[in-house]
C-alpha cells in the first residue's frame, strides 16, 4: 500500500502488459502511479491497482516527458 | 474497414460505433452492483451451469496464462481459479474488462485474481503470449466483434485457444416461450431488481440481433481460426464456439 492509500500494481501483471495503441513497451512510473507508451505518448493510469488501458482514458504526453 | 457510417446495433437500435460503446458502457456501469444477483434471478441459476460447463471445457496448462476478455465481475476467472487450484495447476489467471465499475465489484469479491481494464478490440498483452482465451457473455457487447477476434487470435500463443460463451438462437419449440420471457418478463424484472428496465431491455435485444452461430463461426475463421466448431446448452439458448490458432 503507497501513503495515498493507493494498490501498487502488480509486477506479474506489469510483466504482461503492453500498449494497447502500438503493442510496445510500457515503463511503470511508481510516483505517478501511471504506465508510460513513449511510442504513443500515452501515460495509461492506474487505478486502485487496475491499470486502465484506454487509449481514452490515458494523458497524452507533453514535449518534456518524451 | 469500417467507416464511422457504419452503424451498430444497440439492442433494436442502430447507432454510431462511438454511441454504441459507450451506451454498452452506462449500461454496465449501471447495474454493475446488481449484476450477479440479477443473472441468478433472470436465468434461474442456470447460468451458473453454463458457466460451469464453459469451465470445464478448458484445458488445464502446467504454468499457462488464462486471460478472461469481458471479464466482468471475474465468476468465470474464480471458477477457473478453483478448478486450476483443484488438480494442483499454476497458472496465471488475468480478467480484462473495458468498464471500471464492474472490475471494482468483481476486485471486491475475487481480491486473489489479478485484473486489467481494457477493450477486447485493443487488448493490453503482447503477441503470442496467451495460452487460453475466454469470453463469456460478453462478445454481444463488443462493437467490432471481427476486431476483438483478431485480437484474441494475435495475442495467444500458437496451439492456443479461444473458447466463447454466448447466449445463441433457441431451438423452435422454445422460441414463442423464450420471446415472451426475452421481452415482457426480463424487463419488468429489471425494473423491480435493478430498478433498470432499459438496461434488461438492451440485454434481450442485444441477445435477439447477435450473430447466429454459423456467422460466429464464419467470423472466427475470416480473422484465422482453425478447428473452429460450436456446442449449444439449454435447447440452443446458449453456445460454446472454440477456436484455435494452429
Amino acid at each position: 500500500m503507497k501513503k495515498n492509500g493507493a494498490v501498487s500494481l502488480n509486477p506479474r501483471l506489469f510483466e504482461m502488459l503492453v500498449c494497447p495503441l502500438t503493442k510496445g513497451p510500457l515503463q511503470y512510473d511508481k510516483d505517478t502511479q501511471e504506465l508510460i507508451s513513449l511510442h504513443a505518448k500515452l501515460a495509461y493510469p492506474i487505478r486502485d491497482g487496475v491499470p486502465i488501458m484506454l487509449v481514452d482514458e490515458a494523458r497524452p504526453l507533453e514535449e518534456g516527458e518524451v | 474497414m469500417t467507416s464511422s457510417k457504419d452503424k451498430f446495433d444497440f439492442g433494436f437500435d442502430q447507432v454510431s460505433a462511438p454511441e454504441k460503446t459507450e451506451k454498452v458502457t452506462r449500461v454496465f456501469e449501471r447495474v454493475s452492483s446488481r449484476y450477479d444477483v440479477m443473472n441468478d434471478v433472470m436465468s434461474f441459476g442456470i447460468h451458473r451451469l453454463w458457466k460451469k460447463w464453459f469451465v470445464e471445457s478448458l484445458p488445464l496448462h502446467q504454468n499457462g496464462v488464462y486471460l478472461d476478455v469481458a471479464g466482468g465481475t471475474g465468476d468465470i476467472a474464480a471458477s477457473l481459479s478453483n478448478r486450476l487450484t483443484r488438480f494442483g495447476i499454476q497458472a496465471q489467471i488475468l480478467v480484462c474488462d473495458i468498464n471500471p465499475a464492474m472490475i471494482a465489484v468483481g476486485q471486491k469479491k475475487f481480491p486473489h485474481l489479478t485484473w486489467a481494464c481494457g477493450s477486447a478490440e485493443s487488448l493490453p498483452f503482447p503477441d503470442h503470449s496467451v495460452d487460453v482465451i475466454t469470453i463469456a457473455f460478453g462478445l454481444r457487447n463488443v462493437t467490432h466483434r471481427d476486431k476483438a477476434l483478431a485480437e484474441f487470435y494475435r495475442v495467444l500463443k500458437p496451439g492456443g485457444k479461444m473458447a466463447c460463451l454466448e447466449f445463441s438462437q433457441p431451438a423452435r419449440p422454445l422460441q414463442k416461450l423464450y420471446d415472451l420471457y426475452s421481452f415482457h418478463i426480463i424487463p419488468k424484472m429489471g425494473e423491480v431488481i435493478a430498478q433498470d428496465r432499459e438496461a434488461y431491455q438492451y440485454l434481450s435485444e442485444s441477445i435477439r440481433t447477435f450473430l447466429t452461430r454459423e456467422e460466429l463461426l464464419a467470423l472466427m475463421k475470416s480473422v484465422g481460426f482453425t478447428r473452429t466448431k460450436y456446442d449449444t446448452f439449454t435447447g440452443g439458448v446458449v453456445a460454446l464456439h472454440t477456436g484455435y490458432k494452429l
